[in-house]
């Protein structure tokens, strides 16, 4: 029961991501995400990696939040496709891990299926660089999950420690700004 | 197959320093590349499939982050495309559900790969003042073919009996569309350096018929067209650019030796891998074989375009290109110690 709450958790945290344009919005999605797909991972026997996924995921959220400037940005107008990508995306990642499939994890298959595909979406529709940026880190923090639905190899905390160091690096990391239409005769090739 | 490919990436590499034209800064060069070998190597020796999609993303975002004329999502959506395909797909390969999706977990394999290459139309902007490490090309000639080698080994330890048929028929469909789209597009299109791009396209078709082809010769057919994209086609790209952007077409020997390179002629490693290739392809269904002896004849009139488009290569770039020559003619005559390293 757990388990089925932190994935729902983790999807609501995507879709806030998906619907947020600024940085608290897309802090609070990140949050989430991360506390979700952090109880998964406890929940499947890897509490270094749990613990590892907390303390990346919440660096990245809290620089996020403390960046000025400081405004939600949830579902401005315009949004309606957003939400309803969000809303077909639960349901079919709700469908695939419920009822298309037999094996057990159901709830970190949903979680990772819908953050994956939200997160690939919100970068395909592109934004500001701290927009990308948040969902690069909530795509690393499910791909540090996603070796926990293979039940054949065995996986240590290595992928939640590199998919935590790469969601806090990928947030707090400065951001490089696009050259202008100036071109400077050297180039790196 | 991937300590191969490092090597010959690590070779490029040096080739890129040791020939660029003046106005190149080498220590940047250097140290981008080296970045990029360092996450290369770190793809090789990975054992899941899951540690290189992480790789992918550092990889992806340190790309993204050097200074360029395209913005950060403009650079960071194929590679993100790509990691979340391949994400979605191994998920689908290791859930115990129905055939239909192991299926669909193939399909999002090889359309991860091919978008994580940069194969996939309209998705990576190429911008030819753009710094080499900055562009596409960078994933397409570099860190590509290691790339492949390693999801695709790392997927066949995933993928089931019944997908992995599918598996090869989609690379085989995939590689038949890009070497025509490749070859036509390098040929027609109205710019060199598009032409440029597109040519490692064509190149990658015939790689990706070679790893669908699943038996040895297609394997060391894919080898030795993915060293001849990473020691051959890229190096004689770096020195083109120059002439490209002067737009000094000449029409030399030395342009018609590279042009004969370029094409996979006797005797440079591109006619090893495909004498290689179809004798793969003859094997599973001749059929095939016929399409893609058909379809090399449309490198031709693209390879005589892009080696009049390097302009005469003078001074270090003239012997950088007279290496790289003879590189290609070395693979081309001697493969088979090559491919035994490979254990093919």
């Amino acid at each position: 029961m757990i388990e089925a709450a932190a994935a729902l958790v983790a999807w609501l945290g995507a879709a806030v991501v998906v619907l947020a344009d600024a940085r608290r919005g897309l802090a609070l999605g990140l949050a989430l995400v991360t506390a979700g797909l952090a109880a998964l991972a406890w929940g499947t026997g890897q509490p270094i990696g749990a613990i590892a996924l907390a303390a990346g995921g919440m660096t990245g959220a809290l620089r996020c939040w403390t960046a000025a400037p400081g405004r939600w940005g949830l579902m401005p107008p315009g949004s309606t496709a957003r939400l309803v990508l969000c809303i077909a995306a639960g349901l079919l990642g709700l469908w695939i891990a419920a009822s298309a499939t037999t094996a057990p994890g159901a709830p970190v298959l949903f979680a990772v299926l819908v953050v994956v595909g939200l997160m690939a979406a919100r970068v395909l529709a592109g934004g500001d660089v701290i927009v990308d940026r948040t969902a690069i880190a909530c795509l690393a923090l499910a791909l540090a999950l996603s070796p926990s639905l293979a039940s054949s190899i065995p996986t240590g905390p290595v992928p939640y420690v590199i998919g935590a160091l790469i969601a806090a690096a990928v947030i707090v990391a400065p951001a490089t700004m696009p050259q202008g239409a100036a071109r400077s005769g050297k180039d790196g090739r | 197959m991937a300590a191969e490919l490092l090597l010959a990436a690590a070779a490029a590499l040096t080739l890129a320093v040791v020939f660029a034209p003046p106005r190149v800064r080498r220590a940047s060069l250097l140290t981008r590349g080296l970045l990029g070998l360092a996450g290369m190597a770190a793809i090789a020796i990975a054992p899941t499939l899951d540690l290189i999609l992480l790789i992918l993303l550092v990889l992806a975002v340190l790309q993204a982050g050097l200074v360029s004329h395209r913005d950060f999502a403009a650079r960071v959506r194929a590679p993100v495309l790509a990691i979340a395909l391949l994400a979605l797909g191994l998920a689908f390969e290791r859930i115990e559900g129905p055939p239909v999706l192991l299926r669909f977990g193939a399909v999002g394999l090889v359309a991860g790969l091919v978008a994580a290459i940069g194969l996939l139309p309209y998705l990576h902007e190429f911008d030819p003042e753009e710094s080499t490490v900055a562009s596409p090309i960078a994933w397409i000639a570099f860190v590509g073919p290691l790339l492949a080698v390693a999801v695709l080994a790392r997927a066949k330890q995933v993928v089931p009996a019944d997908a992995g048929d599918a598996l090869g028929a989609m690379l085989i469909g995939l590689g038949l569309l890009n070497v025509l789209w490749g070859t036509v597009a390098a040929w027609r299109t109205e710019t060199d350096a598009a032409a440029w791009r597109y040519s490692f396209l064509s190149d990658w078709g015939l790689v990706l018929c070679g790893f669908g082809l699943a038996i040895a010769d297609g394997q060391g057919a894919a080898l030795m067209l993915l060293l001849s994209i990473v020691l051959g086609r890229l190096p004689l790209y770096l020195s083109s650019r120059q002439a490209v952007r002067d737009r000094t077409a000449t029409l030399r020997p030395i342009n018609l030796l590279v042009a004969a390179a370029l094409a996979g002629s006797a005797p440079f490693a591109g006619f090893a891998a495909r004498i290689m290739l179809l004798r793969g392809a003859t094997q599973i269904y001749w059929p095939l074989a016929v399409v893609l002896a058909a379809a090399m004849l449309l490198w031709l009139p693209a390879s005589l375009r892009l080696g009049r488009s390097m302009g005469l290569p003078r001074g270090r770039q003239a012997i950088g290109v007279a290496v790289v020559l003879a590189v290609s003619v070395f693979l081309g005559l001697y493969p088979q110690p090559l491919l035994a390293l490979a254990g093919l």
